[in-house]
This record gives structure tokens, C-alpha cells and sequence, in this order.
């Protein structure tokens, strides 16, 4: 049996670390989904900085065929 | 466009330019995955920081990208030690070179708080967490203090997880 707490997280409910301090609290409040934060705390620089230029290429690609497309 | 930061990085070390990584990239860097279309960077100015920076880009077509006519870099030598920032465009993408920091100050003061970090492609300095959540706050713009938001969240769970950084 899946209680209502998990169901809601399945959901896409973020669960916010009982530890979390105030700055954390904020932001999530705000609207920032945190639980990418969070996953991105647990790389190393180096590891982010790979990821970044992964998701830089990505976009780049989609621009590029977007553009070659006619998309406004 | 490409964008290849890691690229214009090394170009930028191995030309000899002293030099600390600020923007976005930095932001990435310390922990919030952000997307940012250009790499920003901090150096002393002078026309030999500026002939260090050419060396860098010199076979990547690099032009002034916010002058009107995209002036070639190569063609603007004469202004260089006039320079207090330059903004190009490069096959590798788009490279901000600035004197200052916003809420920071000069070179020697972005130097100052900077961390250097080792990774498989070489050292660079990077922006320590607090000046740059300063250089955001002074920036201003929306997706600077949405920025700095997450950057104090960060800040705050490193300070209760050692462990993390």
C-alpha cells in the first residue's frame, strides 16, 4: 500500500529534506524545483560543468534545427 | 553556434592570460544547473592582456559581437590598450573578457576571492560562492537574483554538509 506522501511525490511533489535550512526552504517556495539542485550537488565541478556543456549542445541542436525548420 | 567553454578555456590558459571565470558558468560551477550561452571571464586589461586574449582566439574568426558591424578583432589592434572589455564572438562560441565585476571590483579583487580548481583539462580559478552571489546581487537582472536565490540555498546546504563540496 503506497501512502498519500509517496503517492503525492510519484506526483511530482518535491521532498524537501527535513534538514533543509531557510535559504533552501525559500527558494523552493519561489518555484525553483530543488530536487535538480539537489542532483547537482552530488557531482563533482567538473562533472556539472560536463553536464552543462551536454545540455548547451542540446539546445544548440534544437536552435539550429528550429532554424532550419522556418520555427519562429 | 557552438558554444565550447571547455575549449576557450584551455585557449585562454595556454595563451597565458591570467584570468577568473565569473557568470554563468561559474554558477554552474558552485552547484546550480542553469543554462548560459557564453563563457565570462575576468582579466587584467592593457593592450598585452589583449594580445594574449587574441592569441587565444586568433584562428576562431573572433569579432566584436556587439558592434554593429561585427568589427574583426584582428582589425581593431590599434584600440587595444583601450580596452576596458571585450565581447566577442568566436568559432567556439561567445567569450565576455571584463576588467570588472559588478559589486566586486577590479581584477585583482575577483582574484581575490577566487578559488583555484583542479580538473582533467587544467586549473582555473573560479569565483568563490560568496563574491559571487555578490556580483549577482549587484548585477540585478531577473535571472541574476533567481540565481542568487538558488546560489544561497546552495551556500546554506554546504555550510550544513561539508561533505557535498
Amino acid at each position: 500500500m503506497i501512502d498519500e506522501e509517496t503517492l503525492a511525490q510519484m506526483n511530482g511533489k518535491y521532498a524537501c529534506p527535513p534538514d533543509a535550512g531557510p535559504a533552501w526552504r525559500a527558494a523552493m517556495e519561489y518555484g525553483f524545483d530543488m530536487s535538480l539542485i539537489e542532483e547537482s550537488l552530488k557531482l563533482t565541478p567538473e562533472q556539472r560543468l560536463a553536464e552543462h556543456q551536454q545540455a548547451i549542445n542540446f539546445f544548440i541542436e534544437l536552435q539550429e534545427s528550429g532554424q532550419s525548420h522556418g520555427a519562429k | 553556434m557552438a558554444q565550447n567553454d571547455q575549449a576557450l578555456l584551455m585557449r585562454l590558459r595556454d595563451s597565458g592570460l591570467e584570468f577568473v571565470v565569473i557568470g554563468g558558468v561559474c554558477v554552474v560551477y558552485h552547484g546550480v544547473p542553469v543554462a548560459t550561452f557564453d563563457l565570462d571571464i575576468c582579466c587584467p586589461f592593457g593592450e598585452a592582456n589583449v594580445l594574449k586574449i587574441e592569441s587565444a582566439v586568433k584562428d576562431l574568426n573572433p569579432v566584436h559581437r556587439l558592434t554593429a558591424n561585427r568589427l574583426r578583432l584582428d582589425q581593431t589592434r590599434g584600440s587595444f590598450k583601450d580596452l576596458k572589455n571585450i565581447y566577442l564572438q568566436t568559432d567556439l562560441g561567445k567569450l565576455d573578457c571584463l576588467g570588472e565585476v559588478a559589486g566586486l571590483g577590479s581584477y585583482e579583487k575577483a582574484l581575490q576571492q577566487s578559488v583555484l580548481h583542479s580538473m582533467s583539462f587544467g586549473e582555473f580559478r573560479m569565483l568563490n560562492l560568496d563574491a559571487l552571489i555578490a556580483a549577482k546581487t549587484a548585477a540585478g537582472r531577473q535571472k541574476d537574483l533567481d540565481a542568487v536565490r538558488l546560489l544561497r540555498a546552495v551556500k546554506e546546504r554546504k555550510e550544513q554538509q561539508k561533505e557535498l563540496f
